[in-house]
């Protein structure tokens, strides 16, 4: 076990390292760089323009500024804001800290959600509940991200069940602790729920399509036919053999929810990761961007790692290998 | 309720009494950014809205009143000029405190000048303090007096001065010295660090979700009734990064103001705002123009054979007006803006009351007329409409836009149909913005593009760099072919010109010229301005928006709460 | 039964959005600039005497330009519009294909807009059957070739385990990690200026469907990793099978569930990513329609607020998604 996780380790670093420098080769053979801007600024002359690039070490190539950066992240610093004009990993340390609230408080619900309604979709197979499940779901994938945090936002300003963006309320300072908690979870259920919507229709059919398997398996049938409880049944003999998909799935949704969340962050002003790297990326403040990859490949990786220790506890099979 | 408003300091202070009606002190103001603040530091500021946050936190010595238009003192109570128009010697303010009570002098004065055009600094402020191609000398002469020489007369010398933010040389000399000055009053800096002249001073500054700004108590501005300035306690700027999040949250009441609210967005505020009670603002063009180029630059250099192919089109003048000619202006203006813009023919907004120049013919969308420019520029259209040059190759181009642009990517969708009554086949290229700018800019691989303009200011020297040949915002012809057509020849030594004239009838004349010239030769096609439009709750008072930003706020200092 | 269903159903659509040229009454580019974002006009047979009309006929339309109201449209029941069927298209100008048959239209000027138009006056109608024929097969074929990249992939890297496992499983982290559809504009810029249809109909393809082949690739890798060591597979490995054999016979069958779950996933998520793809100039350009573009304009709050009709799109993609849903249900238990 402990050989296994620490080669899980190496590999997650060597990945590391290769999405560093991906994204970096693509950032720079992308065109324009972030004082490309000022060229539309008539009070603003080429020449000054060049001497920024100059001074910010934009002019030098590709190899030469990743071995540098390589060589300052190995002495604890991730780079430079050209935008911010200063460190990047104070910028990412708060904002990560939002994003993960935001991110795990959805996958921990949508996953509460998924299992129980996939699991009874299932159960009713082919019946009109599991049709109208289906429709449900349906529907949902059929929503742009954006379009449903745009239309909860609509919609809490219609009814004012909920705060319209953000992440605390103007007065949450002069509160008191629990009050503020309160506001916290008030300001924060419409993201949850908007990052939910995108990612139940997902779960919902990975999770009922591996108990169909199972259920269809020969010795579940058998054990159906000497009479076990169907509730024993489920919770003994079914969910387990249905839980390596969905293990792997959640492993892979973990690092896959920053992305997710990037958009409906920037939509819902949730001061997360997302915004600050939505405008990195376009006014490519490279160092950000790298940065806020490479943090999200670090979930990523976490994700999977788990996911992996999880399928050897789980699943047998694979512990004997 | 009227509370006390703060006691004013010792009687020596120099303060600037401001006119108008007085209001009533206190209260809050919540309005809203796309983005965060990158910094206070004027010496590098360089995004709008960092800069936004500049002039609530710093003051300079002219400043340009937004509501005019026209220059009036500030730090600099006032001027005498001599030497032809070559030296200003400036009156300062005496007695006055920066928002941590430190003294203000000639000395903060030079630092701060010396500081912008310092060639290590970088700083972007510094080309615009180069007149005639040579820094500005800035001298002390007294601890109140400071002396500005210009190398040649230059007619927006005054106008100059607005926007240099006057820098506290106690907390910044040393920064300077050890050439740490690009790092120092960073947004996540502690705000007691953070000092200025302007009407509010940093108070707090919560990463990704808000900047709230105080009430600086030594303001120099008083009222008529002598209450010290500003009215309000604090400002807090929400950071909500998409503008329907704002108008949303504007309805939800979370956001007292829209700076800026877009036409399509406005439209929706106007019809349930009567339930609620806003205040919608529409003031009419402002300075920002939309408008077509195509790529006339000298391709030599590079290898863009289908585009040089091309220019051979683009180069004719008859092939632009007949575009001109072709565009459905009224269209733009009704679909795009939902009535809520100007159609124009040249770059001078009609926003910009002093110089736009209104005998600008306004031609009506022609079909027939530009067809017929088509067939003198040696066009002919095929049976079936296809538009051909002499050779017989088909009309056929391509129009780049920025889809983060809604307006300008619908602007091109009209375009398309409107050329292709002209028997032109257009394809529409979007990119996203920095994409678009490199290929603008860099490697001049495009046909031809829709891009918008906003003039910071409204006297025509910033836009030097637009209209003269050698500049670098010269974008439909970064890199020029020689010999130059006559017209820009001409419009290279009007704008020359025009800086030097100290009368204002005389550059009037050249500048209406230069409009009439971008008119004629339509090197890029002017297609429409589109309305500054804003809202606020009802119950703010004080508000005299202007059409250039800071829409709004420009004036923080004299806002108050009914 | 199902399974015909299903199948049934997805030919339907496809053939109706490859019929466009015949079933859609308008040209998809075409606008109608009297006419921004008008509301659907409803078929009657019955006029407001009464009486009843073999020819299905709609109300003339009236735009109030000058008025503040969301829709300023008016219904004018005294105006009926009668449609035909089987007519020769009327294009004005510009590139139009006139004369070509349409199944049905009504006489100019009068315009006829079952799904209203958009902000250009378009007509929604058209556009959604044009637009179908892009996102229905990008999508489509995106997801085979994802599918297929993370059938072979996955399968190797869970059935040889060890340096392949170590490789694929990187790689495809990697891909997973990397935010994708915002590092895409650097392809742009290799690219020419102008693309045209086809051109960036496959490289709509090709750039979705091989960056999305991580996912599924992992998800068949733990399948087949926990099928390699079952019993029966054991046995047929005692046996002397190839590699190749088991895999086939034995373990790629069951990863068969997964994927097909997969597909039925993707197919909706890829059409949507067009929408990310066009924001970078990599989509489908203007005025070519398409199911994301489309969709795309229903994200700004004044249309949300305002015009329901644009969220036809979103509409027609429910069918298309329950279909492929049911589809992968039925192949997976018919085997």
């Amino acid at each position: 076990m402990m050989r296994f996780v620490l080669s899980r380790l190496t590999h997650s670093l060597m990945v590391l390292f290769g999405v560093s420098l991906l994204t970096f080769a693509f950032l720079k053979l992308a065109p324009g760089d972030y004082f490309e801007q000022m060229r539309m600024n008539p009070q603003i002359s080429p020449g000054e323009v060049a001497a920024l690039r100059a001074a910010y070490g934009l002019d030098r190539s590709l190899p030469v500024t990743y071995l540098l950066w390589v060589k300052s992240v190995l002495r604890g610093n991730l780079g430079f804001s050209f935008a911010f004009n200063s460190p990047v990993w104070p910028l990412l340390k708060v904002r990560a800290a939002n994003t993960l609230l935001l991110t795990l408080t959805a996958l921990l619900g949508s996953w509460l959600l998924a299992v129980p309604w996939g699991v009874w979709a299932a159960a009713r197979h082919g019946g009109w509940l599991d049709r109208v499940s289906s429709l449900v779901t349906a529907s949902l994938l059929a929503i742009p991200d954006v379009l449903i945090a745009l239309a909860l936002l609509a919609l809490a300003l219609r009814t004012g069940w909920f705060p319209a963006g953000g992440m605390h309320s103007l007065a949450a300072e002069s509160l008191g602790a629990a009050a503020r908690w309160r506001d916290l979870v008030w300001h924060l259920a419409l993201p949850v729920l908007a990052l939910i919507a995108g990612l139940l229709p997902v779960q919902i059919w990975h999770v009922r399509s591996a108990l169909l398997e199972v259920l269809d398996a020969p010795f579940i049938r058998a054990a159906r036919g000497h009479g076990i409880p169907p509730g024993r049944l489920l919770f003994r003999h079914v969910l387990p053999v249905a839980a390596n998909p969905l293990i792997s799935l959640f492993g892979v949704s973990i690092g896959t929810l920053l992305s997710g969340s990037l958009l409906i962050e920037v939509v819902m002003s949730w001061p997360g990761i997302g915004p600050l790297l939505l405008q990195a990326i376009l006014e490519r403040d490279v160092y950000v961007v790298v940065a806020a990859v490479l943090c999200s490949t670090a979930f990523l990786v976490t994700g999977n790692l788990l996911a992996d220790v999880l399928l050897h506890v789980v699943d047998p099979r694979i512990r004997a290998m | 309720m009227l509370s006390r408003p703060p006691a004013l300091g010792a009687q020596s202070e120099d303060l600037l009494v401001t006119t108008g009606e007085a209001g009533r002190v206190g209260g809050r103001l919540v309005a809203s950014w796309h983005s965060e603040p990158k910094t206070a530091n004027p010496a590098i500021a360089l995004d709008v809205v960092s800069k936004e946050l500049i002039t609530l936190l710093d003051a300079d010595l002219i400043h340009i009143n937004l509501a005019t238009q026209r220059t009036e003192p500030a730090l600099a109570k006032s001027w005498a000029v001599s030497d032809g128009g070559r030296r200003y010697v400036l009156e300062l303010r005496q007695g006055l405190r920066f928002s941590d009570g430190q003294p203000f002098d000639a000395d903060d004065v030079v630092f701060s000048f010396n500081l912008y055009l310092d060639p290590k600094v970088d700083s972007p402020q510094r080309d615009l303090l180069m007149v005639g191609g040579k820094p500005i000398k800035v001298l002390k002469l007294g601890p109140y007096r400071v002396e500005f020489d210009f190398a040649q007369p230059y007619a927006a010398a005054e106008r100059i001065f607005d926007g240099v933010a006057i820098l506290p040389r106690h907390l910044l000399e040393q920064d300077y010295e050890n050439g740490k000055i690009n790092q120092a009053w960073a947004i996540s800096s502690a705000p007691g660090s953070i000092a200025g002249l302007g009407p509010f001073r940093l108070k707090q500054y919560v990463p990704g979700q808000q900047v709230v700004l105080e009430r600086n108590p030594n303001y120099w501005k008083v009222d008529a009734a002598r209450h010290r300035l500003p009215y309000l306690d604090e400002i807090v700027f929400l950071i909500v990064p998409t503008e329907d999040a704002e108008v949303i949250r504007f309805e939800a009441g979370d956001l007292d103001l829209l700076e800026k609210v877009g036409a399509d967005n406005y439209a929706l505020l106007e019809r349930e705002g009567g339930a609620h009670g806003y205040r919608l603002f529409n003031l009419g063009p402002g300075m920002e123009y939309d408008f077509l180029f195509f790529n006339l630059n000298d391709l030599s250099a590079k290898h863009l054979p289908e585009i040089v192919r091309k220019q051979e089109w683009f180069r004719r003048r008859e092939f632009r007006q007949a575009v001109s000619l072709a565009i459905d202006r009224e269209a733009i203006v009704r679909l795009v803006y939902r009535g809520n813009a100007t159609p124009i023919w040249t770059q001078v907004t009609p926003g910009n009351k002093m110089w736009v120049d209104e005998a600008i013919p306004h031609p009506a969308r022609s079909l027939e007329k530009a067809l017929e420019l088509l067939r003198l520029g040696g066009f002919t259209r095929r049976a079936d409409g296809t538009l051909t040059d002499s050779q017989g190759a088909p009309v056929e181009f391509s129009i780049l836009t920025n889809p983060s642009n809604a307006q300008r990517s619908k602007m091109a969708t009209l375009i398309q149909r409107d050329l292709s009554q002209l028997g032109m086949r257009v394809n529409l290229v979007s990119m996203e913005f920095q994409a678009l700018m490199a290929r603008a800019f860099d490697s001049y691989d495009y046909e031809a593009t829709l891009l918008g303009l906003v003039s910071g200011d409204a006297d025509p020297n910033p836009e030097i760099n637009v209209w003269t040949s050698t500049g670098g915002t010269h974008v439909w012809a970064l890199a020029e072919v020689h010999p130059l057509p006559p017209w820009q020849t001409e419009l290279d030594s009007l704008m020359q010109s025009q800086t030097a004239l100290l009368d204002f009838a005389a550059r009037k004349a050249a500048y209406d010229r230069v409009q009439q010239i971008v008119a004629e030769e339509d090197p890029v096609i002017c297609l429409v301005s589109p309305n500054v439009l804003a809202a606020t709750k009802a119950g703010l008072e004080g508000l005299e928006p202007s059409v250039m930003r800071n829409y709004l706020l420009w004036n923080a200092d004299r806002l108050y709460w009914r | 039964m199902k399974l015909k269903f299903a199948l049934l159903g997805l030919a339907l659509i496809h053939v109706l959005v490859l019929g466009a040229g015949f079933l859609a009454p308008y040209d998809p580019a075409e606008q109608n600039r009297d006419f921004p974002f008008a509301p659907p006009m409803a078929l009657h047979l019955v006029d407001t005497q009464g009486h009843f009309h073999l020819r299905p006929f709609a109300y003339a339309q009236i735009y109030h330009p000058e008025s503040s109201a969301a829709v300023p449209y008016e219904i004018d029941r005294s105006r009926m519009i009668p449609v035909h069927f089987f007519v020769k298209l009327a294009a004005e100008g510009g590139m139009g294909q006139s004369g070509e048959w349409r199944l049905f239209g009504v006489a100019p000027p009068h315009r006829l807009f079952l799904l209203g138009t958009d902000d250009f006056g378009r007509d929604q109608f058209s556009r959604l059957l044009y637009g179908g024929r892009v996102s229905l097969f990008a999508g489509l074929l995106a997801t085979a070739l994802s599918l297929a990249l993370g059938l072979v992939l996955g399968g190797l890297a869970g059935f040889y385990a060890s340096l392949p496992d170590h490789l694929i499983m990187g790689a495809s982290e990697l891909f997973m990690a990397l935010p994708w559809i915002y590092l895409l504009f650097a392809v742009r810029a290799f690219l020419p200026l102008h693309l045209g249809a086809q051109e960036s109909f496959f490289l709509l393809v090709g750039l979705i469907g091989l960056t999305g082949w991580a996912r599924p690739s992992r998800l068949v890798r733990g399948v087949v990793l926990s099928a390699r060591h079952r019993d029966y597979v054991l046995a047929a490995r005692g046996f002397g099978a190839s590699d190749f054999y088991l895999l086939r016979r034995h373990i790629l069958p069951e990863a068969l569930g997964v994927l097909l779950t997969q597909a039925a996933l993707l197919i909706p998520q890829y059409i949507l990513a067009e929408v990310t793809l066009s924001f970078l100039g990599l989509g489908v350009s203007e005025p070519a329609p398409s199911w994301g573009n489309m969709l795309a304009d229903m994200q700004k709050l004044y249309v949300l607020e305002s015009y329901w009709w644009m969220f036809a799109a979103g509409v027609a993609l429910i069918p298309v998604f329950l279909l492929y849903h049911l589809l992968a249900d039925a192949l997976q238990q018919s085997p």
